[in-house]
C-alpha cells in the first residue's frame, strides 16, 4: 500500500501538554468562580430501599441550598448518549424518585459557602425510609423468580419496556448453522469463565463546576470524554435551549471509559446552581467515586468445536453480565462483546446469547476495552486448552484461524461492520515468538522447584472507532475548525478530548503534515467549549486518532485548498501548479510554483497578504464520519514466575507486539501499551471490587489501600518489556493510522493466565488470579496427585 | 472551626494568613490558589498531593496546615527555581512520562526530594522511592526512565 516519508507523522516532539509538568494544567476541580458555593452529596447507605420522604428544612435553616428528588426534573434519561435514541435504555433521573438501587447512590445534595458548612448541613437532612430489601449481589440470585424487582419498567427509546427477573436486556445472534458446525467438529471443548468487577481508579475524582448565566443558560466545567454529549443531555434534562448550555473542555485526570457517559454528579451540580442562582462546585470524594462506577464483569460459558487439524467449525458463546443499579450501556455492551468474540477467529458457525442483569451494586460502564478483555480471557484461554488437546502449538492454532485481511470485522457489535484492510497478526505472532524465545518453552511437567516460570501467549484487538459503511446503532463523527493566523501559525479548535494518550499531539502532527507547518506552530488549546467547536462524539472506542484525526485531516485539506486558491491569485498561476512545502530553515511553510522553489512565499506572507487586502480568513470548519472501523491488533507474550510457597505471581518479562498501522506518536504509543499492561496486570492478578453479601457495601469501603492497584513494585522487575510495532498501513486511516488505546489491554489477562498454566499446570478460569487462589489450587493439585499415586499403588498391590 | 495565624513560605514566597485548626495542608494550599497540588484521595494513599515540607516530601492531605507554620513548602510550580526541578520537568516531557498528568505534580516532587538525598540511584531504587505515588496511566516505566535519565546525568556531571 501507499507508504511514504513524512515530515511530522511518526516523529518525536515535545508533548503539547507542557502545563502538566509545570503545574499550570487546570482540571475541573481547579476551577474556582468568585462567589461559588461548595456542594456535597448525600449517598445512600442502603443497597435497595424505598425513599418515603426527604426533609432538608433543618439543613436549609443553616443557610445551605439543598436538593432532593422533588427538586430535579422527572426527565428519564441514560447518561450515555453515544447509541442512537431507539437503542438507548433510559432508567434514571438526576436523583432517584422512588427508591435507591445501590449503596452510594446520590439521594440529596447541599451547597454552602464552604465544604465544611455543606457537610454540616448534609447531616441535618432527614430521610424517612420505607421498605428495605436484601441486596441482590449475585447474578444468579437476581434472576430468580422470587427476587425483588429492582425496576418494574424502563424505557427503550420512547417505548416502555417491562423488566422481568431483573433482566435489563438481552442480545442473541446467530451466524450459520450451529448444530451443523458442532456435528462437523472432531473435538469439542467447553468451559466457564468469570472476570470480575474492577474500579477505574482514575487519579482525578469526578468533578463539576456550574455557573448559571443571566440569559437562563449555564456554563459547565466537568470531567468528560465528550463535552457535546454533556451539553445535549443537560439541555434535555433541564429544558434549556442547547445553545445556552456551554460545556467547557478541560483536561481530565484519567478516565479509562468512566466519563464516556455524563458523570452522575454533573446534573446534581447543575440542579444546585440553578436553585441557588449562584456558581456551584462539586468534587467527588474518593469513596463517593468508588461507589459511582465500575468495570463490567462477565460470566462466559464458551464451547468451541474443531477438526483434528485445528480448523474451527463452531462456537457457542453464552454471556451474563450483572450491571448494577442502572443500565448505562449494557445493550451496546452485549453487542460489542459479541463483536469481539466473533471477530477473533473464524468460527464459521456462531450462536451468541447475551443477558444483562440488574443487581444492587455500583452501576457498571466501559473501562478500556468495553468487554473485550473479558471475552478475550475466555476465548484465548480456551484456544490454549484446544491447542493442548489437539497437540498443536498455540501459535499455529491461532495462525490457522484468525480473522484477518479481507475478512469482516465487527467494530461495534453486529450493526457496525467493515472489511479488514490492514493486518499485522501473522507478523506479530511470528516475530513476537522469536523475541520471546517461544521455542525454548517447556511444558508444565518439566518445571520444578519453588519458583516456576512459564510463558503464555494471547492475542487481541480493538476497533478504531465505531464507523461502518452503514451508520449502525452508534453515533460517530468528529469535527474541527482550523484557521491560519496572520503570521502563518495555525490554530485547531476541536472538542476532541485527549486523555493523555497523545490525541492532541497526533492532531498537531496531522495538521502539520497536511499544511507543512512546523509542529511548534500548530496550536491546540483547552480554552474551547461546546459553543466554539462543532460536534465530536467522544474520545472512546479507540477512535481518537482514526476518527478524530481523520476529521482533522479532512478539514486541514480544505484549508490547504483555500490557501492554494488564494496563493494562486498572488502567483498569477493555477492552484494545481503550486507546491506547498515545509522550509525547515525558515521555520515556515512555503508555497512556490512547481519546479521554481526559489520563487517561494512563506505561509506567513500569504496569510498577512490575505489579511491586509481583506481577502478574508483562511479557515474551515467541518465534520467527518469515518466509514470503517479497522481493528488495531495486539499480541502479548508474557513470562510469569509463580512462587509455589506464597502463591505470588511476578512478571519478569513481556514482549508486546502492536499493530496500529502508521504510528503517529511512537513514544506515546509505546507509553499507552505499557500503561495498559500495568492495568492489565491489576486486572489479571490483583484487583476486584468485592461486595459484602448482606450489607451490599464494598469490602474496600472506598479506600484505595484496601482496593489495591499496581504500584511501581508490581511492574516487571527490570522493566523488561519489549514493545514492537507491526509494519502495516491502514488505507482508510489518516496517513495510514489506526488506534491502539483499548487494544493494548485486551489480551493481557489471557496471556498471564496462559503463562501461569505453563508454569504450574493449573488453569484458572476466574480473574483475578490472586496468591490465595494460586495456593489453594496448588494444594488441590498436590492432593489429587497424591490420590492418583495411591490409586496406582493400590492397583500394583 | 477556630482559625490560627500561620506564616510560611510557599515556593519561596512568604505567606501570612490564617488556617483552620483541622485544615489539611492540601486544602489550605488549594484554598490559597496552589491548585497544582492535586487531591486524589485525602487519605494519604495515592501521593498526588505530595509537597516538600522543610526538605521532606510529605503527603499534604495528611499533614495539617498548621504543621507548616514557619516552614518552607515547595510545590511543582516552584520546581523551576531548582536546576534539578527543571531537569526533571524536561525529562518527564522528553520521556513521555506524562499521560493524564494528574499524578505528575506529586511524582515530580517525590522524585526531586529523593534525588536531592540520593542523586545517583539505580532503577530499582527509583521504583521503590516512588512506590507511594500511584499512576494509573503510564505503568510507571516511562516515569522511572525519566527519573533515571536525570540520575545518569547527575553521575556524569559528578
Amino acid at each position: 500500500m501507499e507508504k511514504q516519508q513524512y515530515e511530522f507523522i511518526g516523529k518525536q516532539f515535545d508533548i503539547k501538554n507542557i502545563g502538566k509538568v509545570t503545574g499550570k494544567e487546570l482540571y475541573s476541580s481547579d476551577i474556582n468562580i468568585p462567589g461559588q458555593l461548595y456542594a456535597v452529596v448525600l449517598c445512600s447507605p442502603y443497597p435497595h430501599a424505598e425513599i418515603k420522604k426527604i426533609d432538608y428544612t433543618e439543613a436549609e435553616k443553616m443557610g445551605a441550598i439543598c436538593i432532593g428528588p422533588d427538586d430535579v426534573p422527572d426527565y428519564l434519561y441514560n447518561e450515555r448518549i453515544v447509541s442512537i435514541p431507539e437503542k438507548t435504555y433510559r432508567d434514571r433521573t438526576v436523583l432517584p424518585k422512588d427508591k435507591v438501587r445501590h449503596i452510594g447512590e446520590a439521594i440529596a445534595a447541599c451547597a454552602a459557602e464552604t465544604e465544611e458548612e455543606a457537610f454540616a448541613a448534609l447531616k441535618k437532612i432527614k430521610i424517612e425510609w420505607g421498605k428495605k430489601w436484601k441486596p441482590l449481589i449475585d447474578l444468579d440470585e437476581a434472576i430468580k423468580d422470587d427476587a425483588p424487582s429492582i425496576y418494574d419498567c424502563v424505557y427503550l427509546g420512547e417505548e416502555k419496556v417491562d423488566i422481568k427477573n431483573n433482566i435489563a436486556c438481552e442480545r442473541n445472534i446467530d451466524v450459520g448453522d450451529i448444530d451443523k458446525g458442532f456435528k462437523e467438529a472432531e473435538v469439542v471443548v467447553e468451559r466457564t469463565f468469570n472476570t470480575q468487577r474492577i474500579y477505574h481508579m482514575q487519579l482525578e475524582t469526578k468533578s463539576a463546576v456550574c455557573v448559571p448565566e443571566a440569559d437562563g443558560g449555564i456554563t459547565v466545567w466537568t470531567t468528560s470524554q465528550g463535552i457535546h454529549n454533556v451539553r445535549i443531555l443537560l439541555g434535555n434534562i433541564f429544558n434549556i435551549p442547547l445553545n445556552k448550555v456551554n460545556v467547557k473542555r478541560i483536561t481530565l485526570g484519567g478516565s479509562f471509559g468512566s466519563s464516556i457517559q455524563m458523570n452522575s454528579i454533573t446534573p446534581i451540580c447543575v440542579a444546585l446552581a440553578l436553585k441557588a442562582k449562584r456558581p456551584v462546585k462539586l468534587v467527588s470524594t474518593r469513596e463517593d467515586d468508588i461507589y459511582d462506577h465500575s468495570k463490567y464483569p462477565l460470566k462466559t460459558i464458551l464451547k468451541i468445536g474443531a477438526k483434528k487439524d485445528g480448523t474451527l467449525t463452531a462456537a457457542h458463546c453464552r454471556v451474563w453480565v450483572e450491571i448494577g443499579g442502572h443500565n448505562i450501556q449494557a445493550y451496546p455492551y452485549l453487542g460489542c462483546v459479541a463483536g469481539w468474540f466473533a471477530s477473533l477467529y473464524k468460527w464459521k458457525n456462531i450462536k451468541y446469547e447475551g443477558t444483562a442483569v440488574y443487581t444492587n451494586k455500583v452501576p457498571t460502564c466501559a473501562m478500556q476495552g468495553y468487554g473485550n478483555p473479558q471475552i478475550n480471557f475466555a476465548v484465548e484461554s480456551l484456544m490454549d486448552i484446544l491447542a493442548e488437546k489437539l497437540d498443536i502449538d498455540p501459535i499455529e492454532l491461532r495462525l490457522k484461524n484468525y480473522v484477518g485481511k479481507g475478512d469482516e470485522f465487527w467494530g461495534q457489535g453486529p450493526t457496525v461492520r467493515s472489511i479488514i484492510r490492514s493486518c499485522g497478526v501473522e507478523e506479530m505472532l511470528i516475530e513476537g515468538a522469536k523475541l520471546a524465545e517461544w521455542e525454548k518453552r517447556t511444558p508444565p511437567s518439566k518445571k520444578k522447584g519453588e519458583l516456576r516460570r512459564g510463558i503464555g501467549v494471547a492475542r487481541g484487538f480493538h476497533t478504531s472507532g465505531t464507523g461502518g459503511p452503514n451508520p449502525g446503532e452508534v453515533i460517530d463523527y468528529s469535527g474541527a475548525t482550523i484557521k491560519i493566523n496572520e503570521d502563518g501559525s495555525v490554530d485547531v479548535l476541536t472538542a476532541l478530548m485527549d486523555h493523555g494518550g497523545g490525541t492532541w499531539d497526533a492532531v498537531a502532527k496531522v495538521v502539520a503534515e497536511v499544511l507543512k507547518v512546523p509542529y511548534e506552530k500548530v496550536g491546540i488549546y483547552n480554552e474551547v467549549d461546546t459553543r466554539t467547536t462543532v460536534f465530536d462524539v467522544n474520545t472512546h472506542a479507540t477512535r481518537g486518532v482514526y476518527c478524530g484525526c481523520g476529521a482533522v485531516k479532512f478539514v486541514a485539506e480544505k484549508v490547504k485548498e483555500m490557501l492554494l486558491n488564494y496563493a494562486a491569485t498572488l502567483f498569477k498561476d493555477l492552484p494545481e501548479n503550486l507546491k506547498l512545502a515545509c522550509n525547515k530553515k525558515l521555520g515556515q511553510a512555503v508555497i512556490y510554483p512547481r519546479e521554481i522553489p526559489e520563487n517561494y512565499m512563506t505561509l506567513g506572507e500569504i496569510a498577512e497578504h490575505a489579511h491586509i487586502t481583506s481577502w478574508g480568513a483562511i479557515a474551515y470548519t467541518s465534520t467527518l464520519r469515518q466509514k470503517n472501523c479497522p481493528p488495531c491488533f495486539i499480541t502479548h507474550f508474557v513470562e510469569v514466575e509463580v512462587n509455589t510457597k506464597t502463591g505470588e505471581v511476578k512478571v519478569p518479562r513481556a514482549v508486546i507486539m502492536g499493530d496500529s498501522g502508521t504510528i503517529i506518536n511512537p513514544d506515546l504509543w509505546e507509553g499507552q501499551i505499557i500503561g495498559a499492561f500495568s492495568r492489565g496486570l491489576g486486572f489479571s492478578l490483583l484487583e476486584e471490587t468485592k461486595y459484602d453479601l448482606n450489607s451490599g457495601g464494598l469490602e474496600c469501603n472506598g479506600l484505595i489501600t484496601d482496593y489495591k492497584i499496581p504500584t511501581t513494585v508490581e511492574m516487571p522487575k527490570v522493566d523488561n518489556i519489549i514493545v514492537r510495532s507491526a509494519h502495516t498501513y491502514e488505507p482508510t486511516g489518516p496517513f495510514g493510522a489506526k488506534g491502539i488505546g483499548e487494544a493494548a489491554l485486551s489480551s493481557v489477562g489471557s496471556a498471564v493466565a496462559n503463562a501461569i498454566y505453563n508454569a504450574i499446570g493449573i488453569r484458572f478460569y476466574d480473574l483475578p488470579i490472586t496468591p490465595e487462589k494460586v495456593l489453594k489450587a496448588l494444594k488441590r493439585k498436590e492432593e489429587e496427585e497424591k490420590e492418583s499415586r495411591r490409586r496406582v499403588g493400590d492397583k500394583v498391590d | 472551626m477556630e482559625e490560627y495565624k500561620i506564616d510560611l513560605t510557599v515556593n519561596g514566597e512568604k505567606i501570612s494568613t490564617t488556617a483552620k485548626a483541622e485544615e489539611s495542608l492540601l486544602k489550605f494550599l488549594r484554598r490559597n490558589g496552589f491548585t497544582e497540588v492535586k487531591c486524589g484521595c485525602e487519605k494519604g494513599e495515592c501521593g498526588t498531593c505530595t509537597v516538600i515540607l522543610n526538605e521532606k516530601a510529605v503527603k499534604s492531605c495528611i499533614t495539617l496546615a498548621l504543621q507548616a507554620n514557619h516552614k518552607e513548602v515547595w510545590t511543582v510550580k516552584g520546581m523551576e527555581k531548582f536546576e534539578l526541578g527543571r531537569k526533571l520537568q524536561k525529562s518527564f516531557v522528553n520521556y513521555g512520562a506524562i499521560q493524564c498528568g494528574f499524578c505528575t505534580p506529586g511524582m515530580i516532587i517525590t522524585a526531586k526530594n529523593y534525588l536531592d538525598q540520593n542523586p545517583i540511584p539505580n532503577r530499582e531504587e527509583i521504583k521503590k522511592a516512588i512506590s507511594g505515588n500511584l499512576c494509573r496511566c503510564t505503568g510507571y516505566k516511562k516515569i522511572v526512565d525519566a527519573i533515571y535519565a536525570v540520575a545518569v546525568e547527575n553521575q556524569r556531571s559528578k
